[in-house]
Formats: C-alpha cells, sequence, structure tokens
C-alpha cells in the first residue's frame, strides 16, 4: 500500500502517458522537420534523434522553394480582419442578446444557431457565384466575409455569455451616475468583459488561421493562397517533401499554440460554462 | 425607455446584416439554385435555367450519393465513439487532485487546436506505408502495416484518426466541467454505503455528467459531419469516393464536377438532416435535465 502521499501516483502516471500518446504526432512533426533526410526516410526512423545532427535545413529549403512568408502574411492579414470584423459586430449583438429578450433578439438568436448546421461545403456554392458576379473572386475581401459566416455566430454566443456575467445593476448604477447607456456600455461593462473579449477574439483568430474550405475555393492564385491551402498544395504533388511539409506544419502551429495557452484557462471556466448553460 | 428599445435594436442591426447577407441570402441562392435543371457552365446563368425538383431526383437516384451517405454514418460514428471514449477517460483522469494537473490539462487539450489540415498532413506522414513510423513500429512486431491511405480496406479508418484526435478534447473539457460540479459529499455518502467502483461510477458520476456528456457528443458530432478539411487534404475522398462523405460528396459535386444543382440539393438534404438530428438530442438532453 503506498502512503497517502503517493496513492495519486498510479493516475497521475497514466495521465502523463495519454498526454506523450496525445502529444506524439506533434512531437513527431517537429522531429521529421529537423532530422537529417536519411534518417526521415528510412524504415526504421529513431524515436529519439541524435540532436547533434538536427538542423533547420528543411526549413530554409521549404522557405526558399514556396512562397511561404506571403501565404503566412495572407493567412494573418486575413485573420485579424475577420476576427475585428466579427467581433465588433458580435459584441454589439451579443450585449443586446444579453441585455434584452424582444422578438428580434430571440430571432436572430436563433438564426445564429441554426448557422451551425450548415455545412461550408454548401454555403460556398452560392458565396462562390456571388463573389464571382461582383468579382471578388480572389481577392482578401471575399474571405473575410466569407470568414465572418463563421465568425459572427460564433462570437455573439460567445460574448452574450460574458456579458450576462456583469449584473445589469452596474451598468444601471452608471446610468443614475449620469453616463448615457453607451457610455455606461463603453467605461463600464466592456472593461468587465475585457477577458471574455480577449478570449473571443484568440478563438476567432484560430478559427480564421485553421480555416480551409473558403480559403481552398475562393483564392485561386497561388500567390494569394492562405497557409492551410498552400502546405495541403504539397500533398498532391507526386514527390511529397515530407521533412519540408512538416516544417511548414510546426512554423503555421507555432502561433496557434501561444494562441491556445492563453485561450485555455478561459475555454476551461467560460466556454464550457456558456455550452453547459445552453 | 423608448430610447432603450431604440438601443436593443441598434445593436442588432450589424449582425441581423451579417445574417442577412451572408448566410440568408447565400441559403435562398443555393435552394434556388438546388431547384434549377440541367447543366450550366456559367454560374452567372444559373437562374436561367428551368425550376424543378431535377436535381433531388438524380441525387436520390445516385449511388454516389447513397454511399456518402454510409461514408459519412461509419465515419461521425467511428470518429465520436473514439472520442467520447478518449473524452470520458482523460476527463476521469484529470478530474484527481494530483501535482500538476494545470499542466497536464493544457497538454491534453492542445489537439482542439490543431488546423484540421495539419492534424491530417500529420497523420499521413505517420501512416505513410513504407516511411511512417506507424508501419516501422509494427515492423518492429512483425507486422507488415497497408499503406493506410491507399489501400482501398483501410483508408476510412486511416482519415478518421486526425478527426478524432481533434475531436475528443472537446468532450474531456465538457465532461471535466460537469465532473467538476458533482457535490463531493455523494462520493463521501457512495462510500459510506461501501459502494464499488464500479457502482459509484454507475450510480453517482454517471447521471451527473450524463446530460453534458450528450450534449458534447453532440455538438462534436455535428462538427464531425460538416467538417471535409481532414478528409480532403488526406485523400480527396479517395481513392475511388471510398472516403468521401456527403459533405465532401457536396463539395466535389460543386467544385470538381460542377453540378452545382445536384450539390446544392444534395448540401439541404444535409441540413435537413442535421436539423432533425439535433432537434431529437436536444429533446433527449431537455429529458435529462428535468
Amino acid at each position: 500500500m503506498l502512503p497517502p502521499r503517493w496513492r495519486v501516483l498510479p493516475w497521475w502516471l497514466a495521465t502523463l502517458a495519454c498526454g506523450v500518446v496525445v502529444l506524439f504526432p506533434i512531437y513527431w512533426m517537429v522531429m521529421t522537420a529537423v532530422m537529417p533526410t536519411e534518417d526521415v526516410l528510412s524504415t526504421s526512423p529513431p524515436l529519439v534523434p541524435d540532436f547533434a545532427v538536427a538542423s533547420l535545413a528543411a526549413f530554409r529549403t521549404v522557405f526558399s522553394i514556396h512562397p511561404l512568408l506571403a501565404w503566412i502574411a495572407n493567412s494573418l492579414g486575413v485573420g485579424l480582419a475577420a476576427t475585428v470584423c466579427s467581433l465588433t459586430v458580435a459584441t454589439f449583438a451579443g450585449y443586446s442578446l444579453s441585455r434584452w429578450n424582444f422578438r428580434p433578439q430571440q430571432i436572430l438568436g436563433a438564426l445564429l444557431l441554426f448557422t451551425k448546421l450548415i455545412p461550408a461545403t454548401l454555403i460556398i456554392i452560392p458565396l462562390y457565384i456571388t463573389f464571382n458576379r461582383f468579382g471578388l473572386l480572389d481577392t482578401y475581401l471575399s474571405l473575410v466575409l466569407a470568414h465572418m459566416t463563421i465568425g459572427v455566430p460564433l462570437a455573439t454566443w460567445l460574448m452574450k455569455g460574458f456579458f450576462d456575467r456583469v449584473p445589469r445593476e452596474i451598468e444601471q448604477a452608471a446610468m443614475i451616475d449620469g453616463c448615457s447607456h453607451l457610455q455606461a456600455l463603453r467605461w463600464v461593462v466592456l472593461p468587465l468583459t475585457l477577458p471574455g473579449l480577449s478570449a473571443c477574439t484568440i478563438y476567432l483568430l484560430i478559427v480564421s488561421w485553421s480555416e480551409f474550405i473558403f480559403a481552398r475555393t475562393l483564392m485561386r492564385s497561388d500567390a494569394h493562397y492562405m497557409l492551410t491551402v498552400g502546405m495541403q498544395s504539397f500533398v498532391g504533388e507526386h514527390e511529397v517533401d515530407w521533412p519540408g511539409l512538416m516544417a511548414a506544419g510546426t512554423v503555421s502551429l507555432l502561433p496557434v499554440m501561444i494562441l491556445f495557452v492563453l485561450l485555455e484557462p478561459f475555454l476551461v471556466s467560460g466556454l464550457t460554462k456558456g455550452a453547459l448553460a445552453n | 425607455m423608448r430610447q432603450e428599445h431604440m438601443l436593443a435594436y441598434v445593436f442588432l442591426l450589424p449582425a441581423a446584416l451579417v445574417v442577412a447577407l451572408l448566410i440568408g441570402y447565400p441559403l435562398v441562392r443555393v435552394a434556388d439554385i438546388s431547384l434549377r435543371q440541367g447543366r450550366m457552365m456559367n454560374f452567372a446563368r444559373i437562374d436561367t435555367l428551368p425550376l424543378g425538383f431535377g436535381n433531388y431526383r438524380i441525387v436520390a437516384s445516385d449511388p454516389a450519393f447513397w454511399h456518402s451517405v454510409a461514408v459519412s454514418a461509419a465515419y461521425v460514428g467511428i470518429v465520436i465513439g473514439m472520442a467520447f471514449a478518449i473524452g470520458l477517460g482523460t476527463a476521469l483522469l484529470l478530474n484527481r487532485r494530483m501535482p500538476g494537473r494545470r499542466i497536464l490539462r493544457t497538454l491534453l487539450l492542445i489537439p482542439w487546436a490543431v488546423p484540421g489540415v495539419v492534424a491530417s498532413i500529420i497523420f499521413l506522414w505517420m501512416l505513410d506505408g513504407s516511411f511512417g513510423v506507424v508501419n516501422a513500429g509494427l515492423r518492429g512486431i512483425g507486422i507488415a502495416g497497408p499503406a493506410w491511405y491507399v489501400d482501398r480496406s483501410t483508408a476510412l479508418v486511416a482519415v478518421t484518426v486526425p478527426a478524432m484526435w481533434k475531436a475528443y478534447p472537446l468532450i474531456t473539457l465538457i465532461v471535466l466541467a460537469a465532473l467538476q460540479s458533482i457535490p463531493g459529499e455523494l462520493y463521501e455518502a457512495a462510500r459510506i454505503d461501501g459502494a464499488s467502483a464500479w457502482r459509484e461510477f454507475r450510480h453517482v458520476t454517471w447521471p451527473g455528467i450524463r446530460g453534458p456528456a450528450t450534449l458534447a457528443v453532440m455538438v462534436s458530432a455535428l462538427a464531425v459531419f460538416r467538417d471535409v478539411d481532414v478528409i480532403y487534404t488526406a485523400t480527396r475522398g479517395g481513392p475511388s469516393r471510398l472516403t468521401e462523405t456527403v459533405s465532401l460528396f457536396v463539395y466535389n459535386e460543386g467544385f470538381q464536377y460542377f453540378r452545382m444543382g445536384s450539390a446544392a440539393s444534395a448540401g439541404l438534404l444535409m441540413v435537413l438532416a442535421a436539423l432533425l438530428a439535433s432537434l431529437i438530442a436536444l429533446r433527449v438532453i431537455r429529458r435529462e435535465s428535468l
């Protein structure tokens, strides 16, 4: 029998083992990117590579062959623009949904939930045809608008949840002190939802950075590819450059990982409680 | 007070415009396209075609469509079944007080944030027939692994792996939150009554997480049903349409074969199915929570 302090050890080891298993794919991607090619393309690759021969050669090669920097810039630009637009629209709507419950609020709230049922592969058909008619294909604007069809519904419900946790009395007190409703929202309520706003921003950035099917369909020229589309285009090649592809994957995952570590506490406290309440 | 009401609507306006123009109008358009019979390569002139239910008849009699329905059922079933098992297991593990629990939780949730394309290419590489690390491991114990994504009998299993890897963390998260809201006294009472670990799980833990777990399964299943990133990246539905889910059928019909009409009608049937399934699931969840 283990002493009480140590009784948790088997659980701890089991959890750690799970962690090792589920993170192995990411580890393997990074290892493939830094290992020498003869180790990578071998029938018995070493699980723990020789770090003395590790190099960034695959990164250099993939950056020189493909316009990876341009793809990163595209993903970043579209992601930021779509996030700012979605968040602005969603903050107002989320506040309205949280504070008032008239017919329009109920209808819009339900419609926003309904959009979760629509596959991207369906909505892209009319978007493609309409953008084509207005000559918007292959423009960043078309992709920003397309990303808003995901971002606005997502962020509105998230923001509603965050506003719900700010008691009405706070803004009523501010309004009694002479603030207008808008001022109360701007100077009293918004600062209190700042953690929620940042969580929402990070969530939207991750969604936009990861999005694939809209980017694949709307952005046709190589130079306008988003990073996800660029990486996917490697797969069709006759001989896949695995170290290069894994290097690109590592680069694309890095910002997401940083954002995720920032988002995770909110995910646990905020987003799930919101989900449970609905 | 009138000004109050104004504000309530003014704040709603931008979102209403986005929904109307970017979701509502496209949905009306796509419904219209689904009713335009015949083929038109010039998409701008699709609405000059005659109206009718031709596309729905074509889709309903297309074996490839019904095959994709079966593929979707198998895909969603395998992915969600496995993701639920892993999600429940990891949530139960993380529910223990232990040193470094926070970091372990973060680590176990990471796959959720990995873009579908990246998840897909990682497993495409790991499950590569010649140089994949999985087959290298299998070779070590004397098994010759197949070319997972190319072999007709393993392709569907291969595409479920990255999807399951991305899907389980949301279930972990929601189940863990539910576990932590179960009052500790219930466990103490069970222990005093001398309940076995299984009976404790069956009569204390499970009733506490059943509702949220159903919700997590529903939300994840809808996401997996809609998503095409993982499969498109790895196989585009191949070999010979064996991994083509309904969602990918819609995309391939539209943007590979340029049959916008049948793509639109198959997609709308998909929305209808998803709507029915979620209404049923919501009813179940509501009954649970009463």
